[in-house]
């Protein structure tokens, strides 16, 4: 347990030191937050009601899928993943660590949230604190299981962004935070619905708790973590 | 002297390539020792194998006691300072910080430095250091000084050489002869897929036949030449200056390097 917990800091630091993940996981969303915070509600004084819940999916989902992925091909395709073998250190420890590090930084940011959006434009609490936390987590540990899906398929950094780029922008631009999905065409509308931030800006911003909003985050969730799986044995082969 | 490692008939192809057809030889305990040949006969394949980082076709491969590895190509997360990495290594297997050893070896120097700050020569040195936590009995060093100047040879050298007096046994490829030459006790020569020669150095020099350089300097110039029979060669020669009139200022006659004799057993030169 020593080496994990070590391991576990030691990839909180390492990420502190890549300015990757400090800008995809705190500098964007954040002054995302600063600018978009001040324009939603002012143009739509409504957004205030659900302010941290879009912040928050917004800052979650750039972080995962734009901060995680590179992580994760600098260690499973280049000589890395070869290193670790040799010298007895499980190939699935960089993914866990990588994971829970990126994973306590994205609650961290989205606690910042939390507490800077009332302070700043007058958001609205979410109503079930208790609900909101157990569904961000949720939503944190889905986005962090597609962007460990890019980040072990693709093999290679300039792509890696591309394609995070591609499931990122749908993803925010679909799953409601920008605009109410209602107003969507239909089509938007039910493509929005592949993508897991879409479900977790709906879990996030329930009051009661309702499974047909966090079963498909679920199913999402299970469905990555076998993909991821088998994508680290066809790493180890 | 006991074997630390036996490999017999290792098989292994990638595709209709046949890389080891058939490897045999075992390396004794407390030995330097070298696999030698051209590049992509499979050295490094034969090594993976027996690292277990490479699935083999058929053979068997014995290993007696715990191995270190030090890759050839190696790389680690690029903000990671060396002892951090030597840190998690030793603490992933459960062993502690050997902090003699990477005293030895220079790493408490590069604390401050970043993976990817480090230069080649630092580097190499973090990747034996991180092979070492593993307190392994057999090491495993796939072209150790490749790309490293001279003092950086020298250095691992020496570290290689306390390793051999510690008791450990070490297993390396190079393509430097003159390394070979100076530090293994015994080498193995691979040549399409099979072990042609293994012996010492001084065993390779009787395998191959006796091997001269002859160097004669007259007033007017220096030549070179080369011979697997010394007498005649040198009696033709002196005969050749004395009609042509020309007057030898020095004569000298080296054995052959184990670079030439490598030359002839892997390409028959």
């Amino acid at each position: 347990m020593g080496a994990f917990l070590y391991g576990i800091y030691l990839q909180w630091k390492l990420d502190i030191r890549s300015k990757t993940l400090l800008i995809t996981c705190y500098i964007v969303p954040l002054l995302f937050f600063a600018i978009m915070g001040g324009i939603f509600t002012s143009v739509m004084p409504e957004a205030r009601y659900t302010l941290i819940q879009s912040m928050t999916v917004f800052g979650v989902t750039m972080g995962a899928l734009i901060g995680l992925p590179p992580s994760l091909v600098e260690i499973y395709s280049s000589d890395i993943k070869k290193v670790y073998k040799a010298n007895g250190v499980p190939l699935y420890l960089g993914l866990v660590l990588t994971n829970i590090s990126a994973y306590i930084h994205l609650f961290i940011m989205s606690i910042i949230l939390y507490i800077a959006a009332p302070i700043a434009f007058n958001a609205e609490i979410p109503e079930n604190p208790a609900l909101y936390f157990a569904s961000l987590a949720i939503f944190i540990a889905v986005s962090l299981s597609i962007a460990s899906i890019i980040g072990l398929v693709v093999k290679d950094q300039a792509k890696t962004s591309m394609v995070s780029i591609i499931i990122f922008l749908p993803s925010i631009m679909l799953s409601g935070i920008m605009f109410p999905i209602e107003l969507l065409p239909k089509a938007f509308e039910a493509i929005g619905k592949i993508f897991p931030a879409t479900w977790g800006y709906k879990v996030m911003t329930d009051s009661v708790f309702q499974l047909e909003n966090l079963l498909p985050l679920v199913v999402i969730l299970i469905l990555a973590i076998c993909v991821c799986g088998i994508l680290l044995r066809k790493v180890d082969k | 002297m006991n074997e630390a490692i036996k490999v017999s008939g290792l098989k292994k192809s990638y595709g209709a390539h046949v890389v080891l057809n058939g490897l045999d030889f075992c390396v004794r305990q407390g030995e330097i020792f070298a696999l030698l040949g051209v590049n992509g006969v499979g050295k490094t394949t034969s090594l993976e194998c027996i690292e277990g980082l490479r699935k083999y076709d058929s053979g068997n491969i014995t290993i007696h006691g715990r191995i270190g590895i030090q890759l050839q190509s190696a790389s680690l997360p690029e903000h990671i300072k060396p002892l951090e990495a030597a840190k998690l290594f030793a603490k992933w297997n459960k062993n502690p910080l050997d902090k003699a050893m990477l005293e030895a070896l220079g790493i408490y120097n590069l604390a401050k430095k970043q993976y990817y700050q480090l230069s080649t020569g630092q580097k190499r040195r973090l990747h034996l250091a991180l092979a070492l936590t593993r307190n392994p009995d057999i090491l495993f060093l796939d072209e150790p000084t490749a790309g490293l100047d001279v003092e950086g040879r020298l250095s691992l050298h020496k570290q290689i050489r306390q390793l051999k007096a510690m008791g450990k046994t070490i297993i390396l490829t190079s393509h430097d002869m003159a390394e070979v030459e100076n530090l293994c006790d015994r080498i193995a020569i691979l040549s399409e897929g099979k072990i042609v020669f293994i012996g010492t150095v001084g065993q390779l020099g009787e395998t191959v036949g006796r091997h001269y350089n002859i160097i004669i300097q007259t007033e007017n110039s220096t030549k070179k030449y080369e011979s697997d029979n010394i007498g005649e060669t040198l009696l033709s020669l002196l005969t050749q200056y004395k009609e042509n009139g020309e007057s030898i200022v020095d004569i000298q006659i080296n054995r052959g390097t184990l670079e030439q004799h490598f030359m002839k057993i892997t390409k028959g030169e």
